[in-house]
């Protein structure tokens, strides 16, 4: 199979690496979209893969690159959870299909020996480790709490145990690693799924193309 | 520290721009304000600042958090840098020339300048060309926006051209007939500026189902009227304006069958003062908004304003859908060509470059200052090697 690389009609659609990917998998068998060998291969140095759709290839990039790819068209299509859609708020992006995969939630976590004398009501100033930013500052900022943030990439639980600050806004999806780590989950702040995400400008000027897609994977969707 | 910096950095948004770019730039604005006249729109030239509370009236107001502003120690008022030209446009039609029949064509093109760039347009500062159609509430009207923003782009080379239109005050219309507080309005607007139709159901209320049906009814005109056409829409503002939009399709595919329509009912941001047919031009394979217009109130504070529709181009955008400046027929003139020979070419819309001194290679001169040509023999030869 050959890439139909940079032509007029090619299209891109976006997956995100780790967790998400192998609950897509099924996904796009029954969407109809069979990508080459190397994509089902994780020591694959590929990044781009084409597929059994001629003018169809697939990228796999990290989850917040798949909205930055989509939301500057250089994918039409992709799959990010709301977290990601949330924190950049990219107006470029439209969101039309839950894809119901990947789920769990966006919650505020603070050490258990916290949680008994602590009173949220007289908070003014919290400082918040977390890979999520600008939703912190939204979610505090709407009850009147200044929020400091610390971006971290991953392990957010260490950081109250290390006493980089005590407390964290994460996805959760069990809670064990929150329990191995001493954390109590205290806040909820949005629940999270996988959604198809397509370009804006990529919808209006080649709407059937578009339309095809989002309706094949709300059928896949279904199915499963 | 007093680190010495480059005179070349320029503030965030900000560039030069250089030949052949500067050039390309200035003669698209011309051709399009060319068509503009050829349609009967006169040119208007608002200030690059005006006081601040003319410019942030009425509608204005969405573009406050936009505006550069500054003090004019002569008044000692507060002013502000335009951020659109719309509205200016707008005010002179509404005040200087309120006495001027009605339907009143306008254009303009100028430089504006904003406090933040966009994702997709990190410009701060970037041209703008356009037109406003004062006094009529006819479709006709609308029609002509279409048609003419089409045209003008066209004739820029503009290929697949894609225009998406839509009522941007339906979904504030549901939302009033079915009872919502600002509020929730806000989060269904949110909600549907997604397309997020289960976002949709879980906070839209008594308006949830209607919008989201109107969210199905999107896409290619063909499809998506018929489907918008079907639904049954409370009150009569949202009806009218229905037929309004379809009719205007309607008349636009008369004239135009080859232009791709879309439709897309829940369209709304960035149309905060237009109360009507409005539209948003796309062209294929480029992921920024060529232009948008639509219909407004010019007038803001008087509810019997005049009626009036127009559209503006975003040359930044337009330069990148269109192709790129031709080649300049740029001749290299070596020591001891004639002058009427120069004075020749150049009337035959030849660019000359004279020698000032001798050059053994002609020819690598010419590549050397950027001529495709040289002058040999009185003939003007390609410089290519």
């Amino acid at each position: 199979m050959s890439l139909s690389l940079s032509s007029a009609d090619a299209l891109v659609l976006a997956l995100p690496k780790g967790r998400i990917l192998s609950e897509v998998r099924p996904l796009l068998g029954l969407a109809g979209i069979e990508p080459e060998a190397a994509f089902d291969d994780p020591e694959s140095r590929l990044l781009r893969f084409a597929t059994n759709i001629p003018n169809l290839s697939l990228i796999r990039v990290r989850s917040f690159d798949v909205a930055t790819f989509v939301a500057f068209g250089a994918a039409h299509l992709g799959v990010a959870g709301n977290d990601v859609l949330m924190e950049f708020d990219y107006p470029e992006i439209y969101a039309p299909l839950d894809l119901r995969i990947g789920r769990c939630r966006l919650a505020v976590a603070e050490p258990e020996d916290m949680v008994e004398g602590d009173d949220p009501a007289r908070w003014s100033h919290v400082r918040v480790a977390t890979k999520y930013p600008e939703i912190t500052r939204r979610h505090f900022a709407a009850r009147g709490v200044q929020a400091e943030c610390i971006k971290l990439n991953g392990a957010m639980e260490l950081a109250p145990t290390l006493g980089l600050c005590r407390r964290i806004v994460d996805l959760v999806s069990s809670g064990a690693t929150l329990k191995a780590n001493g954390l109590v989950e205290i806040e909820h702040i949005a629940d999270i799924s996988s959604r198809l995400i397509v370009n804006r400008a990529a919808l209006k000027t080649r709407p059937d193309d578009l339309t095809g897609w989002i309706e094949r994977f709300r059928m896949a969707t279904d199915a499963l | 520290m007093n680190a010495p910096k480059s005179i070349a950095l320029l503030p965030t948004g900000l560039h030069d721009l250089l030949p052949p770019d500067a050039a390309h730039e200035a003669a698209m604005i011309e051709r399009l304000m060319a068509t503009f006249a050829a349609h009967g729109y006169d040119r208007v030239k608002p200030p690059l600042i005006e006081f601040e509370d003319s410019l942030l009236a009425g509608p204005g107001v969405a573009t406050a958090q936009q505006t550069f502003r500054l003090m004019d120690p002569v008044s000692q008022r507060m002013m502000g840098v335009r951020g659109d030209i719309t509205l200016q446009v707008a005010r002179i039609a509404t005040s200087r020339l309120t006495n001027v029949a009605r339907p009143l064509r306008l254009s303009y093109a100028g430089q504006v300048l904003r406090v933040k760039g966009s994702q997709l347009r990190p410009e701060r500062q970037f041209a703008q060309a356009g037109v406003e159609l004062i006094g009529s509430a006819e479709p006709a009207a609308d029609t002509e926006m279409v048609l003419l923003a089409a045209e003008a782009l066209n004739g820029l080379g503009v290929r697949r051209l894609s225009i998406d239109l839509t009522v941007p005050t339906l979904v504030t219309t549901l939302c009033l007939v079915s009872g919502l507080d600002a509020a929730r309005t806000a989060a269904l607007r949110a909600a549907a500026d997604r397309r997020d139709a289960d976002a949709v159901a879980a906070v839209g209320g008594a308006a949830a189902a209607l919008v989201i049906k109107l969210m199905a009814a999107s896409g290619p005109a063909a499809r998506a009227l018929p489907l918008l056409a079907a639904l049954d829409l409370p009150g009569e503002a949202a009806n009218a304006e229905r037929s309004r939009l379809a009719e205007v399709v309607r008349r636009v595919a008369a004239v135009d069958p080859t232009l791709q329509l879309t439709i897309d009912p829940v369209e709304h941001r960035s149309f905060e003062y237009q109360t009507g047919v409005s539209f948003t031009l796309f062209a294929h394979g480029v992921s920024g908004e060529l232009g948008r217009g639509g219909r407004y109130r010019a007038g803001y504070d008087d509810p019997d304003g005049d009626p009036s529709t127009g559209f503006t181009l975003y040359l930044d955008t337009v330069l990148e859908a269109a192709p790129g400046p031709a080649l300049a027929r740029r001749v290299f003139l070596p020591l001891g060509v004639a002058t009427a020979a120069g004075v020749r070419l150049r009337s035959e819309g030849w660019i000359t470059i004279a020698a000032l001194g001798a050059v053994d290679d002609p020819a690598a001169e010419a590549r050397r200052l950027g001529c495709g040509y040289v002058l040999l023999d009185g003939v003007p030869v390609s410089a290519e090697q």
